[in-house]
């Protein structure tokens, strides 16, 4: 609950469309409970009027209720209209400002914090639990604000004639709006969760059947997958059936016990009549009343159902984005190298306290211009000298000098602007050929463009599309092949003409023929650099001026 | 939706149990009206009109009754709906084969197959009895309308129906607006997911702070527009609450003047006030489901998409025994749907017990060879003999698969256990030849160091297998199934060393004593083969032997130049 209390102090900014929303929505109740009860106190009115005499039928004011009635109808749906355009219009607001808050937060943290999550489809529940926070708004925090305002002014106005028939009013809405969403939910709570891990079980199997057909079928195993899904269906539907069970109850008891409710405050409002202490026209008018309060709590269900959702989703977003940055900046600008040079001696870094080193006592010394190969296995530690150089993880112990200052003087940014990186997680977006080069000099001009995309040749492909540099990349538009994505991360090395170059694995993942012809083309960037080119392959080691071979953290 | 007939009798049985729910409600406001009426006009006792009071108390409970035993009716309509269906896909998809699972169109079957049956249920078990529950209450109550007060029944006929109609004329264009928007507000999610993904790119340009201000100009920007599109698509809600609103208040109205005249009496004015907005609780039910037409919709067109596409005749019948297998290729040529032949003229022969390697650049037609052979694809024109003497295509696949075994490029790991996935081919085999298997792949090692060893669940291996242990539990399914004529996508590309030397001697292992076909995208393991079928364009431009191959000056030393470079080939 604390989690979403935090998130309502997010919108805060936002607090006058929120509360306009709420003020909307409850006016929207409001009309229409005025509407039914004024119609058949109204009616009731002039029906008595009506059998009485001549002298009460002409001192009975007919215009100011029948005015009154028109203007609750006109009221209803005006509010109505504008109180669905301030919710959503709220709702577009308070996503944006989400967004940017959790961007806000994310950025210093990555990579570091991000390394847990790299794997994509935990950044797509990122994001749709910050779609789902997002709701909240609209299907949690309106819902019961606006049923607590509007009931309480509804008991409110029903305490005026009877206070019997306010308690029953009171009672019903309490249990439909609360008791019996609760009730539901915690008689449901294990079927749904079941319901949901069979549905993931059950996208397993059929992603499996999908992904890995070829196997399956030359293996002749599709049978008994088939007989799997089968099972788990039967399972699902079993469950589903009996959480149908429960819902169904839900809603026949809710219209229950709306019911119960109007005949309660009918007998309590003609008990009153009868004993001559209530005016004749109340009792039609609390009847009908009764049955418009309702619908102040029939989104309270649904409202339940999201609070559930919404905490884990808010739990979630808010740990990942509770935690300390990898790395603290110098208080001070970072410093201005007249060279390049790197010196590490007995560097030693870990990601977590007691958890062991990643890179132990590490020496290497890299001057100005010259070329070295890093050769290692997967986890030696070839990933985290790179996290070190560019500020991403903070080293223990040992001394660590760039261009002769220590490296802790110098800014993440400041570090990444004397180092490009090419590698196979270099990332494209999924926007146009142009926009992806720009990041690396946001000012190219279209001649710098080109230029890049020849030494990186990727020229001929790009002006091969019928949208040039406008070609957008990825779901969209075209799909790059792996060769392709990495000349375009070599175009950026080119524009972005950084004094350091590492390359990261830059072939990993191509064919032997396409990893040949890149390295060839490598070497003309290469020129004029510092190159730190890391790799658990022998192949373009041929590029490079030293070979230093990395293993457990430390150069051999 | 023809597969809706199937379970048609508990389609009806809730659409009746809920639209005699919806008439009670008719009997409930003539009992009410009663009651108060007695009370208030006739100034009876709450004693005299206790038996009523009852009645509607009664009445109450059977209402509840149905409206629950119709959604109980209604699920069990759509469970078989929704279990027939995914039968009938997979089954499907399973026949269409992996080439069209691979195919772009085909992105997200898994996600038709589960959310877009899924999303039918909705309209099964609420639009449709929701469809029959505003033909019959709104009628109902006319009728009972009319005889009793006309100018009302006049009020509640001009105005019902233009609710409906007003759906049809703006609403249905207006909730396709809503939604689209809906849909662009989801892409504004992909470019955020977009965003994060490449956080670490865009801080090592220096440029993630840049896109702060880039997102919050996008949301606003779709905001604006977003809002512009649902001023008019609201209005449909408008329109609904307009015509409700307006009739109770002309009905309240009407009879008043007319109760304070004399010229009607309280019960039939109350009555028809009581119905009025009943009148129009199923037409606003209908606008609330109608989300749910639209996304069935949607679904069952995918689903239908799937389910029309045109399945091969497969021959029936069992298949010879093969000793040992030989493969020829006779002219034949390949084709995917409307696309160039990958495939032209091919020509060549697969000898029984020897290597035969497959070599060319990407796009030669290596792929399409090892399914065609594989029968994943048919050929357009020409045949696949086995040896020399049945035909590929007259032989049921599943009679051929159980002489052949097939390892990918990127072998697919199953859900469940380690040992589960190697009996992949053969699930009853004992755990002897499970770890022999093993042992051949030399899998058996890094298996037996796991905690759980080989009932270790793939999925819960918090790192993950890396690409050579992959290859290498797939290399154990093959062994597993020893099968004559093994398929094999050799894939050493990207292993470090060490795995590369342990998957390359664990082939070698398997190839002996075999047909073996083997896709080599490194020449390395080429040249241990037999013989070599140089491929490009879909034809074989060479073939020979090894030697001979590298003797000539032809595509084979070309193609070899380009793999090594200039280096010679021993350097590798």
């Amino acid at each position: 609950m604390r989690d979403l209390i935090r998130l309502l102090r997010l919108f805060a900014p936002y607090r006058n469309w929120m509360w306009g929303g709420i003020a909307l929505s409850t006016l929207t109740i409001i009309a229409n409970f005025s509407l039914m009860t004024l119609s058949g106190w109204f009616l009731t009115a002039c029906a008595v009027a009506g059998v009485s005499s001549y002298a009460v039928q002409n001192k009975f004011n007919f215009f100011t209720p029948a005015a009154s009635v028109r203007f609750f109808a006109t009221l209803r749906v005006g509010s109505r209209y504008a109180e669905r355009l301030v919710t959503h219009d709220a709702t577009f607001r308070l996503l944006a400002a989400l967004r940017v808050w959790f961007y806000t937060r994310l950025e210093p943290l990555a990579p570091a914090a991000l390394q847990n999550i790299r794997a994509a489809d935990l950044l797509s529940r990122i994001v749709a639990d910050i779609d789902t926070l997002n709701l909240f708004y609209l299907r949690v925090f309106t819902p019961f604000i606006v049923a607590g305002i509007s009931g309480l002014l509804m008991v409110l106005f029903f305490g005026c004639f009877s206070w019997t028939a306010a308690g029953v009013l009171a009672l019903g809405l309490v249990l439909t709006g609360l008791a019996l969403p609760l009730l539901t939910l915690t008689l449901g709570s294990a079927s749904s969760a079941e319901v949901t891990t069979l549905n993931a079980a059950l996208r397993a199997e059929m992603v499996d059947a999908i992904q890995g057909m070829g196997e399956l079928l030359s293996y002749n195993a599709a049978p008994a997958l088939q007989e799997r899904a089968d099972a788990l269906q039967e399972r699902l539907i079993a469950r589903q059936a009996g959480l149908s069970v429960l819902t169904g109850f839900s809603s026949a008891a809710s219209g229950l016990l709306g019911n119960l409710t109007l005949l309660g405050v009918t007998i309590a409002a003609m008990t009153r009549v009868a004993a001559g202490t209530l005016a004749v026209p109340d009792l039609p008018m609390l009847a009908l009343g009764s049955m418009a309060a309702f619908e102040a709590v029939i989104p309270l269900p649904l409202a339940f159902q999201y609070l559930g959702q919404m905490r884990l989703a808010a739990a979630r977003i808010f740990q990942l984005a509770d935690q300390e940055p990898a790395i603290t900046p110098p208080a001070t600008p970072s410093p201005r190298p007249g060279n390049f040079d790197l010196d590490l001696r007995d560097v030693c870094l870990r990601y977590v306290d007691g958890a062991d080193w990643a890179l132990e006592n590490l020496d290497l010394h890299i001057p100005q211009g010259s070329r070295v190969a890093i050769m290692g296995r997967t986890g030696a530690g070839k990933t985290s000298l790179i996290n070190l150089l560019l500020r991403f993880n903070e080293y223990q112990s040992g001394t660590a000098r760039f261009g002769g200052y220590d490296l802790r003087d110098y800014r993440g940014e400041d570090m990444a602007a004397y180092i490009t990186v090419v590698s196979q997680r270099s990332y494209l977006f999924h926007t146009t050929v142009r926009d992806n080069l720009l990041l690396a000099k946001g000012d190219a001009s279209e001649g710098e463009l080109w230029h890049a995309l020849e030494v990186a040749q990727l020229a001929g492909f790009v002006r091969a599309q019928k949208l040039g540099l406008d070609t957008v990349v990825g779901e969209a538009g075209i799909r790059l092949s792996g060769g392709q994505a990495r000349r375009v991360a070599i175009a950026r090395a080119v524009l972005r003409d950084a004094p350091w170059l590492i390359l990261d694995e830059p072939t990993e993942g191509l064919d032997p023929v396409t990893e040949r012809e890149l390295l060839r083309d490598l070497a003309a960037v290469l020129e004029g650099k510092t190159v730190l080119y890391i790799t658990h392959r022998s192949s373009g080691l041929e590029l490079m001026d030293r070979v230093q071979t990395m293993s457990e953290g430390t150069i051999l | 939706m023809a597969e809706g007939r199937r379970t048609r009798g508990a389609l009806y049985g809730s659409i009746y149990l809920g639209v005699a729910a919806g008439l009670l409600i008719i009997v409930q406001a003539v009992l009410l009206a009663q009651v108060i009426n007695r009370v208030a006009f006739r100034h009876e006792s709450v004693a005299q009109v206790t038996f009523l009071l009852w009645l509607v108390f009664g009445l109450f409970f059977v209402r509840a009754g149905l409206s629950w035993a119709a959604e109980i009716v209604a699920f069990r309509a759509s469970g078989r709906i929704k279990t027939y269906l995914r039968q009938v896909l997979l089954a499907r998809i399973l026949r269409l084969g992996p080439v069209h699972a691979a195919g772009e169109q085909s992105a997200d079957l898994a996600g038709v197959m589960i959310e877009g049956v899924e999303a039918l249920e909705p309209y099964f078990s609420r639009y449709v009895p929701q469809m029959a529950l505003v033909v019959a209450v709104p009628l109902a109550i006319l009728t009972l309308v009319f005889p009793t007060d006309w100018i009302s029944g006049i009020i509640l006929l001009v105005t019902g129906p233009l609710v409906p109609f007003f759906m049809v004329y703006i609403g249905y264009k207006a909730e396709a607006i809503n939604q689209r928007q809906w849909q662009k507000l989801l892409l504004l999610s992909t470019h955020f997911l977009d965003v994060l993904q490449g956080l670490t790119t865009l801080k090592l340009f220096g440029r993630a702070r840049d896109e702060i201000q880039i997102a919050t100009q996008i949301s606003d920007d779709y905001r604006k527009t977003t809002m512009a599109a649902m001023r008019i698509a609201f209005l449909t809600s408008a329109a609904l609450e307009f015509f409700a609103s307006l009739a109770i208040a002309l009905v309240a109205v009407l009879f008043g003047a007319r109760l304070i005249h004399g010229h009607i009496t309280f019960y039939p004015a109350f009555l028809v006030l009581l119905l009025a907005p009943e009148y129009f609780v199923p037409l606003r039910g209908l606008s609330v489901h109608y989300h749910a037409r639209m996304t069935a919709i949607a679904a069952a067109r995918r689903i239908f998409a799937i389910l029309d596409l045109p399945v091969g005749e497969v021959p029936a019948g069992g298949a010879p025994e093969f000793e040992a297998i030989a493969l020829e290729c006779a002219a034949v040529e390949c084709a995917y749907a409307e696309g160039p032949p990958v495939l032209q003229g091919m020509t060549c022969r697969f000898e029984a017990g020897k290597i035969t390697a497959i070599v060319g650049a990407s796009g030669a037609g290596k792929t399409t060879l090892a399914r065609l052979l594989l029968g994943f694809v048919r050929p357009t024109r020409g045949a696949v003999t086995i040896n020399g003497a049945v035909d590929l295509a007259d032989i049921p696949p599943e009679a051929w698969w159980q002489n052949l075994a097939w390892v990918p490029q990127n072998p697919r790991l199953f859900q469940g256990s380690i040992a589960a996935n190697i009996r992949l081919g053969r699930p009853d085999a004992d755990l002897a030849s499970l770890r022999e298997a093993a042992a051949h792949a030399r899998a058996l090692e890094f298996i037996e160091a796991l905690p759980q060893g080989f009932e270790t669940v793939i999925g819960d291996l918090g790192q993950g297998l890396s690409g050579g242990q992959i290859q290498r539990i797939a290399l154990a399914r093959a062994f597993l199934k020893d099968p004559q004529l093994l398929i094999l996508d050799e894939a050493t590309a990207n292993l470090d060393l060490e795995s590369e030397a342990l998957v390359l001697d664990a082939i070698a292992d398997l190839t002996r004593g075999r047909t073996v076909i083997l896709i080599a995208h490194r020449l390395a393991l080429a040249e241990r083969a037999d013989q070599i079928l140089v491929l490009d364009e879909g034809k074989v431009v060479e073939s020979g032997t090894p030697e001979a191959l590298l003797a000539a000056e032809g595509p084979y030393r070309a193609l070899s130049r380009a793999y090594y470079g200039e280096v010679a080939p021993c350097a590798i």
